[in-house]
């Protein structure tokens, strides 16, 4: 079960809605981890196994750093931990493990959904606990919801277990809060259905043409709408998520802070899935950088971590390129950049080195990456096709308007209008084009009443 | 200001999504959809394999997309947006006023396997074969489709089918024929298929062919008996702007009548039949007036006196066509490899026919295992 599918939307949320609110506060966590058992359950009963033993094992080894604390033996239960963790996310996502996964038969549909962020989320866990930053988790129903919790389950948000039980505990219940985590969910909703399911059918459609043969400008139209389509699949199941635990009384942080515009190209990366990158500051870059403060070292640490991000993403040998060349360029930037610059034209030059960059993203290979590249810059000597003519014509107005809503303006225009009539007027209109938007969206997946394409399983 | 506008959304929202949930739990299960022509997705039956692999939930949400509230208003609407939104292509079929094309195309097509299951009936069998492979509408409307979408695609698809059929199979291109008449109505708007029109188009090469003169076309009295057909393209769409079809049938008053009609269903049993079946305008798919219910091998024999017989393999391609070739043979065996679940020796003797004709829609051919069963 995905949040963009009528069985989520018209099932599963408002029942559990209804039972959890019909419960008395005290019982309404032990309501959520039962609700988000049966989500994962749905998902599948092995699911479910797997992450009650993926909790377990979690839960086991941080009381267990914990009582040898300061001592050296409490490293071997951390270690183990890890391991455990790492390896399963590399055991479940390599390519390169494929065959094994075969000889194992592990069936299809036990694919762990979301085990890249619940293997950041579980290694943070145990690497603060042996820091003693936080005590071990000792209420196993937290570390459970920790990693069920079903809103979080398929784009994060990463975060502390200390972070996330103060969530918990913190619940804030009101009517209208219920009203601004649907309005979240239903942005969310729309950002994918409408933007991200059109643009990915452009990408398709770019795709149907023979490498050695597309046109310049379709190929700048497939790179783009790639870009803008992954930006909005995400930051929209992102927002779902976001949206439903809302409706819970809990709120949770966003993970997307309109990236691809950003001023500058450091700022893409810590403005695209916020906590991702702040999990890999603080557990890699920080502690490498403490050993040394020589400036060519940190390079090489800043150049490998990249590198390390893009195969979390990927797990392929393009991700590495990709994080090592997105390193090149923030440590090109960083170099010659003046501060001064504007940041129109900061906006303008992320934008069009992210679409690059995200060419090298997306390939399966190399090769598919370099023959893509060369044809954007004209290398198989077609400026412009019939192809290149219909997509556009087509898909212009879904392309404009989705890089206007991957920029802030629109935020912009709203929070920093002077004038409180227009901020007024938009707030009265909202209830309305929240309804409308979910209207549209239903419309839209009520043939197969689900969208279901996630473009890159994380 | 905000939070009265965030309680009103909370409100308007929750009820409209109590409302759709209440009315898909409440609503009349039917297990067939006239507008989608399919089977409706049934309630899910628990057991412990299904709820381990997560299908029993696979199932519920199909279950409940299916019969959910005012499902055929939401579709209309999804093909009316999705068509404005962006590209022209609604659930995998490009509509637009004119007609309604199928974009959705196989990734890989068996026509190694294909061919040699026909090669292999031929080796075994003496009488002569003929192979004909009818494109689809969007094989023969192909420059209408998105430039993208690879527009030989279906005509490639064939040659490679003809090229490797054993030399003593005679083809007939009909993909030729049919894209020479193409501002003619040989197909239909809002279906994949031919119309009588097309198949008669097709049917004055391929009787030649067989040893024949084709009857002309001023000899036949057409009746238009349905003028408001919607295909399987507006089953997968329920896009109404492309208009309505005619279901004609050809009538040849003074030549040859159809004096008996029989089918023999799976289970072996043989059934009394008309040539054709009106009660199925009543239906969501009226095109199968034209071969009734669905049965394995359907048998007419005619009036004309030359003892012939010809022994038909082929698909839905064929149910309009044959009202053609009952003009030319005293026996007429019709064998519908969709429909067989056991080969096809185990209801008719192959042998017993001089001239067999595979007539199919090449997307038939394309179907993993769809020849599996003319070979013993």
């Amino acid at each position: 079960m995905i949040y963009s599918s009528l069985l989520f939307i018209y099932g599963f949320l408002p029942l559990a809605l209804l039972i959890y609110y019909a419960f008395p506060i005290k019982y309404r966590k032990a309501v959520l981890l039962a609700e988000s058992a049966v989500f994962c359950g749905m998902i599948s009963l092995y699911y479910l196994g797997f992450m009650l033993v993926y909790a377990a094992v979690n839960y086991f080894s941080g009381i267990a750093v914990e009582k040898y604390k300061g001592r050296r033996i409490a490293y071997l239960p951390a270690v183990i931990g890890i391991a455990i963790d790492f390896l399963t996310v590399v055991l479940f996502r390599s390519a390169w493990l494929s065959p094994l996964r075969e000889k194992l038969h592990i069936p299809e549909f036990f694919f762990p959904i979301g085990i890249s962020f619940i293997t950041l989320s579980a290694i943070g866990y145990i690497v603060d606990v042996k820091k003693g930053v936080i005590a071990a988790e000792r209420d196993f129903s937290m570390i459970a919801l920790y990693f069920m919790f079903f809103p979080r389950i398929f784009m994060g948000p990463v975060m502390h277990c200390r972070k996330f039980a103060s969530l918990i505990n913190s619940r804030k219940y009101s009517f209208s809060g219920i009203g601004a985590g649907l309005t979240i969910f239903v942005k969310g909703f729309a950002k994918k259905v409408i933007l991200a399911d059109n643009l990915f059918m452009l990408c398709m459609a770019v795709d149907k043409t023979e490498l050695s043969e597309l046109s310049a400008i379709t190929a700048w139209i497939g790179a783009i709408a790639y870009v803008v389509a992954l930006y909005f699949t995400m930051s929209g199941i992102a927002d779902m998520g976001v949206g439903a635990s809302m409706c819970f009384g809990i709120k949770m942080p966003q993970s997307f802070n309109y990236p691809i515009f950003s001023p500058r190209i450091s700022y893409f990366s810590i403005r695209w899935l916020v906590q991702v990158k702040r999990w890999f500051s603080s557990y890699i870059i920080k502690p490498l950088y403490d050993l040394s403060a020589d400036r060519f070292y940190r390079v090489i640490v800043t150049v490998f971590v990249y590198g390390m991000i893009g195969y979390w993403y990927r797990l392929n040998i393009n991700g590495i390129v990709f994080g090592f060349l997105f390193a090149a360029a923030v440590l090109i930037e960083k170099r010659f950049r003046d501060p001064k610059t504007m940041d129109i034209t900061g906006s303008v030059y992320t934008a069009f080195l992210i679409v690059l960059l995200f060419v090298v993203f997306r390939g399966d290979s190399l090769t598919y990456s370099i023959k893509y590249l060369f044809a954007m810059f004209g290398g198989n000597r077609v400026l412009m096709d019939s192809v290149s003519v219909y997509l556009l014509r087509c898909y212009i107005l879904v392309i404009l308007f989705g890089i206007y809503a991957s920029t802030d303006l629109f935020r912009n225009l709203i929070m920093r209008s002077g004038s409180k009539k227009i901020r007024n007027a938009f707030i009265a209109l909202s209830p309305l084009t929240t309804l409308v938007l979910l209207i549209v969206c239903t419309a839209l997946i009520s043939y197969s009443g689900i969208s279901d394409n996630q473009m890159l399983i994380l | 200001m905000k939070n009265t506008a965030f309680r009103i959304t909370a409100a308007a929202l929750l009820v409209f999504i109590l409302l759709f949930n209440i009315g898909t739990v409440l609503r009349h299960k039917g297990m067939l959809s006239y507008h989608e022509n399919r089977k409706l997705e049934p309630m899910p039956e628990a057991s412990v394999s299904s709820f381990m692999d997560g299908s029993c939930s696979r199932q519920l949400g199909r279950y409940m997309t299916d019969h959910f509230a005012c499902r055929s208003l939401w579709i209309a609407a999804s093909a009316d947006i999705q068509a404005n939104l962006t590209e022209s292509i609604v659930n995998g079929v490009y509509v637009s006023s004119k007609r309604l094309l199928n974009a959705d195309f196989p990734e890989t097509f068996p026509t190694d396997k294909a061919a040699s299951s026909v090669n292999r009936f031929t080796s075994e069998h003496n009488g002569a074969v003929y192979f004909v492979a009818v494109p689809t509408s969007s094989g023969v409307y192909s420059d209408e489709l998105p430039p993208y979408m690879t527009v030989n695609y279906e005509r490639e698809q064939i040659n490679a089918v003809y090229d490797s059929l054993d030399n003593r199979i005679r083809t007939v291109d009909a993909c030729n024929i049919l894209k020479m008449l193409n501002d003619h109505y040989i197909y239909y708007r809002n279906d994949s298929k031919w119309t009588s029109y097309g198949a008669y188009c097709v049917y004055r090469t391929v009787i030649q062919k067989l040893g024949f003169q084709p009857v002309t076309l001023d000899k036949y009295t057409i009746n238009h008996i349905s003028d408001d057909f919607y295909g399987n393209l507006y089953n997968r769409t329920r896009y109404t702007k492309a208009k309505a079809d005619l279901i004609d049938i050809y009538e040849y008053p003074e030549g040859a009548r159809v004096m008996n009609c029989t089918k023999t269903m799976s289970d072996g049993k043989v059934v009394q039949s008309g040539q054709y079946d009106i009660k199925k305008l009543n239906t969501g798919y009226k095109y199968d007036v034209y071969a009734g219910e669905r049965a394995p091998v359907t048998n007419i024999t005619t009036d004309v006196n030359n003892d012939k017989k010809l022994l038909v393999i082929g698909d839905s391609y064929v149910d309009c066509f044959i009202p053609f070739l009952v003009q030319h043979y005293t026996d007429i065996t019709v064998v519908y490899p969709e429909e067989l679940e056991k080969p096809v020796d185990e209801y008719i003797d192959t042998n017993d026919y001089e001239q067999t004709l595979f007539l199919f829609g090449i997307d038939s051919i394309g179907r993993e295992n769809f020849f599996e069963n003319i070979n013993n």
